[in-house]
């Protein structure tokens, strides 16, 4: 059953996240304050901002800029830098360090590891005679690590700062329709129920369960509760559809907008953006 | 198979959020003619339920245990177009909440994930099936046994193939960076590995191991569905009318 337990711990996390996000949203720093729109506006402009720098030194910077933010927001910065930097090491240090090698990027080297008498080419492949880390090399990896570091940070710092439907509702800026939206935020809330469910369904199986069950058995189970999600989210269309109806529901959905957005987000707005457009020139 | 930011350059990440945005367009609109006022909770649901497959780790034979994407089996289930939507929502929900992808790459993401593997998986499905218009009940009776091979395979297949030509696509798209975004000295500015070693790595984990996965789990959840629910099949409902 481990294997099912680790699936329920997935589960776990994904309610976990939920809550954590949501408790960290309504907080009271510099970023929970602002309008949704300012920060999603924020957010894609400096992640496209990310995307394109082709140097070290701005992504630094950016790097410092949104570290202040974070700080700025009162989040907790040893919780919210652990896990940026673990997606970083992940996605990008780890995937990139092969590149580091003169094998895939050509280069001075700097720390020669491996020494063949004589150089291979096989196929459309070419294996040096010394193999070792370049300083072009290491140069993109540590570009990739803190570009995903940077991406990532800016998504969570928008993420942990704003509730997950603010953030759905501010995309209407780019003028995304409204059923869209509405399937996104139905689909948010239902990960959460569907979640619940299956966590409750596995504990009713385990209390019932005396020793270990087979593999096969296993299976059986898992695609049985698939299957029974299946089932489940079309009960539950049936119900929201219903729900809907008695509430009036015709053909048109129209998600209300904002308030009116206020001197504060406005001058916040013209620093964010300001702070872009120097990134983007440096 | 989830791109992280900061691995496409610019002149591939928007154009695949354009690709993207004209399957979702063309998707919900057919889905809506179909299904008038109900497609948005029929679409929600259908969403987290493609969110939730990926949830359970299910063992493979052999030892190993592992999650599909999804994308294989809610196009059997679903209908390819319903897939679409679906997955996309579900994938974009995990790169704003969960960090797995970038945002940037979401166009690329659900062009890999949400529509080149529902609709490879669909066909590959269909052609395997071939004109087998034997699908009912009797299938799963001791006299069904052919027939039933023929779907374990064709579903198998489904899977597998979906995702190996997804990863395949996932892995040119890596591998073209060097060559359209380097920078005056040959520096690669974006994904690093070149064609010659993206697509052959990422083709060969995703032929000897995810792909099987992917083809297990595709196969071992239809034959429950076939079994227990065979109305809920979009793939095989046609053939059983």
């Amino acid at each position: 059953m481990s294997f099912i337990e680790s699936g329920i711990e997935h589960l776990g996390k994904v309610i976990k996240t939920g809550y954590v996000q949501w408790e960290l949203a309504s907080g009271n720093g510099f970023f929970q304050r602002l309008d949704a729109r300012i920060k999603v506006l924020f957010l894609i402009f400096f992640i496209v901002i990310v995307s394109l720098k082709r140097e070290l030194l701005p992504e630094i910077a950016i790097a410092f800029f949104v570290f202040s933010l974070t700080f700025a927001s009162r989040l907790n910065i040893l919780n919210f830098y652990g896990r940026v930097l673990f997606f970083g090491f992940v996605f990008g240090f780890l995937i990139a360090m092969p590149s580091a090698f003169n094998v895939i990027t050509k280069g001075d080297i700097i720390l020669p590891l491996i020494h063949f008498s004589k150089p291979y080419d096989f196929w459309i492949y070419h294996i040096p005679a010394t193999i070792g880390i370049t300083e072009e090399g290491i140069s993109t990896v540590a570009m990739l690590t803190l570009r995903v570091i940077n991406s990532v940070s800016l998504s969570f710092l928008v993420l942990y700062t704003t509730p997950f439907l603010d953030i759905i509702r501010a995309l209407k800026v780019f003028r995304v329709p409204d059923a869209v939206l509405m399937i996104i935020t139905l689909t948010y809330k239902y990960i959460f129920i569907f979640a619940k469910t299956i966590e409750d369904m596995h504990l009713a199986k385990k209390s019932r369960t005396a020793g270990g069950i087979g593999n096969k058995e296993a299976r059986e189970w898992i695609a049985g509760r698939i299957a029974f999600m299946f089932k489940k989210s079309r009960q539950r269309c049936e119900d929201v559809f219903n729900a809907m109806i008695a509430r009036g529901f015709s053909d048109t959905v129209a998600i209300y907008g904002f308030k009116k957005m206020n001197k504060r987000d406005a001058a916040a707005g013209c620093v964010l953006f300001s702070a872009g457009i120097i990134f983007l020139w440096i | 198979m989830h791109i992280p930011d900061g691995y496409l350059s610019p002149q591939t990440y928007l154009p695949l959020y354009g690709v993207s945005f004209a399957f979702w367009a063309i998707a919900l609109r057919k889905l809506k003619s179909e299904l008038s006022v109900k497609h948005i909770p029929y679409l929600a649901m259908t969403a987290a339920f493609s969110f939730i497959i990926q949830m359970f780790n299910i063992p493979i034979p052999g030892g190993t245990t592992g999650h599909a994407v999804g994308a294989g089996i809610a196009a059997l289930l679903l209908g390819p177009w319903t897939a679409v939507i679906a997955v996309s929502v579900a994938l974009i929900i995990q790169a704003i909440v969960f960090g797995d992808g970038g945002i940037t790459a979401i166009g690329a993401n659900c062009f890999n994930m949400a529509v080149v593997m529902p609709f490879t998986s669909y066909w590959v499905f269909k052609l395997a099936m071939g004109k087998s218009k034997n699908l009912s009940s009797p299938l799963f009776s001791k006299g069904g046994k052919g027939g039933f091979a023929r779907l374990s395979i064709a579903s198998f297949l489904s899977g597998y193939i979906g995702l190996s030509i997804s990863a395949v696509i996932t892995a040119v798209e890596f591998g073209i960076q060097p060559i359209i975004a380097a920078d005056a000295d040959g520096k690669p500015l974006y994904a690093p590995y070149p064609l010659s070693v993206a697509v052959p790595v990422m083709a060969l984990e995703h032929l000897l191991l995810f792909g099987i996965i992917e083809g297990v789990v595709t196969a071992m959840l239809l034959k429950y569905f076939l079994k227990h629910e065979p109305d809920a099949v979009y793939a095989i409902r046609g053939d059983r009318q």
